[in-house]
């Protein structure tokens, strides 16, 4: 009989990286009920003004109004209920701009990484060009050129970062496919695209989803610096980014309507990329 | 003859992208059956051989002369998909590296089966049937708990026997041993040997054994090719190469082997101006 017997690896974890995963999740499933059930949570309609409530501190300081838990702007509308709708377009374009993003980037790096020759000198030749251009700028002029609105945004995004996934996605493929069961498998007939699919793919996934996340948070970011610049979407649209914006003109008397969207920027954007990290571990079988 | 044989190797040279030739007109055939051992100190280009006939070679290298005959099929007046399909169905491959040979994110199950439903067109329950079958004949203990396991949960002769037994599954006409025991320590390496050459009688597989080791050399095969700086220095049966070996490299080498009676006074490396000498040989050779 055989003499090395079967070991099996006992799933530990531990609980910090257990909470890596589930603090995340848990702020982000918070965003997404938010997001959906905004019309039943929001306390106001985020965009009814009333100069006589102009201003209105939150909820633990003196001089508030009930049901205004987090203050008022300059134009008397509830910060709370804006934040709250903010989450939709924030997480809107997180889920499309990064999956726009992911698909067009790692299917360009698997390719480039596998094939090699012309496929890498092109796609390698094209992440050196584009990422010559400064991103924010190159930005600003597409949703010039789009126009305003979530398209743009979105496109803009997907158009600008795919760089970030081609270039890691390519690496790490370039080192699997030198690994011996990639040989084994073309020894056993399969072919070029089955083996970059079905053998290659599965080992780079856990960068490309922890890419992933990272780049929903980015998304986030991005969306906030356009509306930052006015160049997302109409100021009739609660949007993160649009009320930092308009909160920075009263920062020294009215800081809340500042900070609490960027509170909920900062939090969305931390979630993404620990959740990144929390899912590759998970993911990678080698690691658990 | 060349229809008979199973596979035949004629004037084979492959050379880097610089021109440095790895394999000089190499000649060689393989009859059904028969065990062919490569030997030779590394570099010598005992590998490329065996990538060569798998269509394997590394990107950087290529085949510039000569013709290689798979079953009488001469593999360059194929495409790539006829070539990679002619290989998958009359050859296999039991790799040098046991721990990168397996795909580590893929259950062990289809990667035996994979290469039997796909090319050799049999069902998904007589490739699992087959593939239990040889696992419990290279002595697996828990087959079915093996099929399902993942590589890492298995040690490294486990491994390497499972590749042995995805190598025999489908009884091909060629198998190409590249080292197949290196990887692994003394005792192991015994039982893998023996493994191999019960399976190779059983099915009727002409084997293309490569190896440094003049010992298993002894043990396994019928012929011998002994192999330097790419280039045929004898070719002949293993029974000739011990007993009246005719050139000089071939007698350093056997020389070279430690005996067990006498450690300390039999090992005795290839005398340096023999190799000199034969690298200058070629050199002339070659602008001749």
């Amino acid at each position: 009989m055989a003499d090395v017997s079967l070991q099996t690896t006992p799933r530990v974890r531990s609980g910090r990286r257990n909470l890596r995963l589930w603090l995340p999740l848990a702020w982000i499933t918070t965003l997404g009920l938010a997001a959906l059930f905004a019309p039943l949570i929001a306390p106001h309609d985020p965009l009814y003004q009333d100069l006589f409530l102009e201003r209105l501190p939150p909820f633990f300081m003196s001089g508030t109004e009930p049901g205004y838990w987090l203050g008022t702007d300059s134009l008397g509308r509830d910060v709370l209920s804006r934040v709250i709708y903010g989450t939709r377009i924030a997480l809107c374009v997180s889920l499309i701009a990064a999956t726009a993003t992911c698909l067009v980037g790692s299917t360009l790096g698997l390719l480039a990484g596998y094939f090699g020759g012309w496929w890498d000198r092109v796609i390698s030749r094209l992440i050196e060009i584009w990422m010559a251009f400064p991103p924010v700028l190159f930005a600003v002029l597409l949703v010039a050129v789009m126009g305003t609105g979530l398209t743009s945004v979105i496109v803009a995004i997907a158009l600008i970062d795919w760089t970030r996934f081609a270039r890691v996605i390519r690496a790490e493929t370039m080192v699997q496919a030198q690994m011996d069961y990639v040989d084994s498998a073309q020894i056993g007939g399969a072919r070029r695209l089955t083996t970059l699919v079905s053998e290659i793919l599965p080992n780079v996934l856990p960068s490309i989803v922890a890419l992933l996340m990272l780049e929903m948070g980015i998304a986030v970011i991005v969306e906030a610096i356009l509306s930052f610049v006015n160049l997302s979407l109409s100021s009739d649209v609660a949007t993160w980014g649009s009320m930092i914006a308009e909160g920075r003109n009263a920062i020294h008397f009215a800081w809340w309507v500042l900070l609490f969207p960027l509170i909920a920027l900062f939090l969305t954007v931390l979630s993404f990329s620990q959740l990144g990290e929390g899912l590759k571990q998970r993911f990678d079988p080698v690691l658990q | 003859m060349t229809m008979s044989s199973t596979l035949n190797i004629q004037n084979l040279t492959v050379s880097l992208r610089s021109g440095l030739p790895l394999l000089r007109q190499v000649n060689l055939t393989l009859e059904p059956g028969e065990v062919r051992a490569l030997v030779g100190e590394s570099g010598a280009g005992k590998s490329m051989i065996g990538k060569a006939v798998l269509g394997t070679l590394p990107p950087a290298t290529r085949v510039t002369r000569g013709q290689i005959f798979l079953r009488g099929q001469a593999l360059d007046h194929l495409n790539a998909a006829q070539r990679r399909h002619c290989v998958a169905q009359s050859a296999a491959l039991i790799p040098q590296d046991p721990l990168t040979a397996l795909n580590p994110v893929r259950r062990i199950a289809p990667q035996i089966t994979d290469p039997l439903t796909r090319i050799h067109g049999w069902s998904a329950e007589r490739a699992q049937t087959r593939a239990l079958e040889l696992l419990d004949r290279v002595e697996i203990r828990d087959p079915a708990r093996v099929m399902r396991s993942y590589p890492h949960e298995l040690s490294g002769g486990m491994r390497q026997r499972i590749l042995i037994a995805a190598a025999f599954a489908p009884s091909p006409p060629l198998i190409v041993a590249d080292e197949p025991t290196t990887a692994l320590d003394v005792t192991v390496q015994k039982q893998i040997l023996k493994l191999i050459r019960e399976l190779q009688k059983e099915v009727g597989t002409a084997v293309l054994f490569v190896t440094h080791d003049m010992g298993v050399v002894a043990k396994i095969s019928q012929k011998v090719s002994v192999l330097f700086q790419g280039r045929v220095m004898e070719d002949s049966t293993t029974e000739a190469i011990f007993s009246n070996p005719t050139h000089p490299y071939t007698r350093a080498l056997i020389a070279a082997t430690p005996s067990y009676a006498d450690p300390a006074r039999s090992f005795s490396p290839v005398p340096p101006e023999l190799i000199a000498q034969m690298k200058s040989k070629i050199a002339q050779e070659e602008i001749l």
